[in-house]
């Protein structure tokens, strides 16, 4: 399978505080992508980079089988993007808006854009300064979509939005994908969201992927294990351990695993101890112990 | 794509524009005006010319201040957005600022075709005394010529960051403290005054804001 997005080696600093290291993203072409992590991990600069709005300091970028920067023009004309910041003229009406944003995109669909700004319920005389959050949210969704992108890079594209809206965005995006066969990126903290509708998944913090796996393998994989008899060295364990926390000697120790399988009870009769419980965590816990994990000093 | 830029930047700027216009058309008619105020039954070539020559000052004005709107309107809206519109587009970053300039050029021929229309209408509703002409199209063209460069000039100067603007603004200060400090130390390197002389006489751009802007002429 080809990959719609792939950065190899990715470098970019901002100020003194803040970088990019050695991003290795690889979205296979088709998947709803989530990019994953806390405000101010580093979604929105990467998505910049993507886009070429930024200047990498090293590494390489491929979008779509075209190299960015160098390719910029060729990349955006099949990249629908949803900013996490409202970008639209905010002097313009929704029908002027459309109108412009059309004339840049030779795949603009317009008779498919005013059946989506019907959906989604859009005065086209109204002005984008006067919308509200969610007309805008839509209307940010609706650009992307008439543009028939092969690839939709959405940057929090639900984020304040009212449950309603949100629902409606994404069956809009899931919609088009579904028809389409186009590639989704969409990047966002509200894990929940992503859970529903993402096949793969990435998680940063501190500027760096701390982890990128299908999401079946991310739900089914981080488990909590209630462990007894547990030694202090875990040796060369067919899993990662992610967080350990001492328990009471009848419940035993509580570790947070990824990469469980059932086989791997056997490791733990080996090492003398014994898992009497295996739990699965929601993605909520699962990344917030993979951030966890990822923070932890290495010793 | 022409068209939507020029129509955005038109309704950013339509106000503006509107104003800028109605002065085009007014300044040349006013001045022949007031000139008849002077002498309102027998115009005295003389006193038509120092009444004419008073009004001269307003067309590199407006000139300017026309070059100034064309150009900010052409990158405020971009500027507020930090860019990431224009930058979205697939389009390269030269050819949208050739777009954006090109459509503020567009912008600017309405203020110099009022000009010349007010030109022509003051030049044909007055007597002019022997030996004096009205140039009304000469006069737009040095006026349009002069609105053009005004608008390069600050559409480069607007394109920039404001980080750009303050590095300019930065340095030009930098340069004038450096002048006034040589001066008070006796040291004879008028640089500042140089550079603005070149700037202002030929073969410098702002050639055409200077001498004498004069409707009608011997």
């Amino acid at each position: 399978m080809s990959n719609a997005i792939e950065t190899h080696g990715l470098r970019y600093r901002a100020g003194k505080t803040f970088e990019i290291r050695d991003l290795a993203l690889n979205v296979p072409t088709g998947a709803v992508y989530g990019f994953l992590g806390p405000n101010g991990s580093g979604k929105t600069t990467t998505i910049r980079l993507l886009l070429g709005m930024l200047r990498r300091v090293g590494g390489t970028i491929r979008v779509l089988d075209g190299s960015v920067p160098r390719d910029i023009v060729h990349v955006l004309a099949r990249v629908g993007y949803v900013p996490e910041r409202p970008h639209l003229y905010p002097s313009l009406t929704v029908a002027e808006a459309l109108r412009f944003h059309g004339a840049f995109f030779s795949r603009w669909d317009g008779h498919w854009a005013d059946e989506l700004r019907s959906g989604f319920g859009l005065d086209q005389d109204a002005k984008l300064s006067r919308l509200s959050k969610g007309e805008m949210g839509k209307l940010l969704v609706l650009v992307a979509l008439a543009q028939r992108p092969d690839l939709l890079i959405l940057d929090e594209p639900t984020d304040g939005l009212d449950p309603v809206v949100r629902r409606d965005v994404l069956a809009a995006v899931l919609e088009y994908v579904s028809t389409a066969r186009a590639t989704v990126f969409i990047s966002s903290h509200l894990v929940h969201e992503l859970e529903r509708i993402c096949d793969w998944v990435g998680v940063m913090d501190h500027g760096q992927l701390v982890a990128e796996l299908p999401m079946q393998t991310f739900k089914n994989g981080i488990k909590r294990l209630r462990v007894r008899n547990a030694p202090a060295d875990i040796g060369d364990a067919p899993f990662v351990l992610l967080a350990r926390e001492p328990g009471n000697g009848v419940a035993g120790e509580s570790w947070v695993v990824r990469g469980w399988d059932a086989s791997m009870h056997e490791y733990f009769t080996a090492i003398g101890a014994a898992v009497h419980a295996v739990d699965d965590l929601d993605l909520e816990d699962g990344f917030v112990e993979l951030l966890r994990a990822s923070r932890a000093p290495t010793a | 794509m022409f068209r939507q830029m020029l129509y955005t930047q038109l309704k950013w700027s339509l106000i503006a524009l509107a104003a800028l216009v109605v002065a085009g058309f007014a300044i040349p008619v006013l001045s022949v005006q007031r000139a008849g105020i002077v002498q309102p039954a027998t115009w005295d070539a003389a006193v038509l010319l120092t009444a004419i020559r008073g009004w001269g000052v307003a067309y590199p004005i407006l000139a300017g201040a026309v070059g100034l709107v064309a150009a900010l309107t052409a990158w405020s809206h971009d500027h507020r957005g930090n860019h990431v519109y224009a930058l979205s587009l697939p389009v390269a970053r030269w050819k949208y600022a050739v777009l954006r300039f090109a459509a503020g050029g567009v912008l600017i021929l309405p203020v110099v075709v009022a000009l010349w229309v007010g030109g022509l209408a003051a030049g044909s509703a007055s007597t002019i005394p022997n030996g004096l002409h009205a140039y009304p199209t000469a006069l737009a063209l040095r006026f349009g010529l002069a609105t053009f460069v005004a608008y390069a000039a600050f559409f480069a100067i607007a394109s920039g960051t404001s980080r750009t603007a303050a590095w300019v603004l930065g340095v030009i200060g930098a340069l004038a403290v450096v002048q006034i400090v040589l001066s008070a130390a006796g040291v004879h390197a008028a640089f500042l005054p140089d550079a603005l002389e070149r700037l202002y006489t030929w073969p410098g751009p702002f050639e055409l804001f200077t001498g004498q802007w004069m409707l009608i002429n011997v």
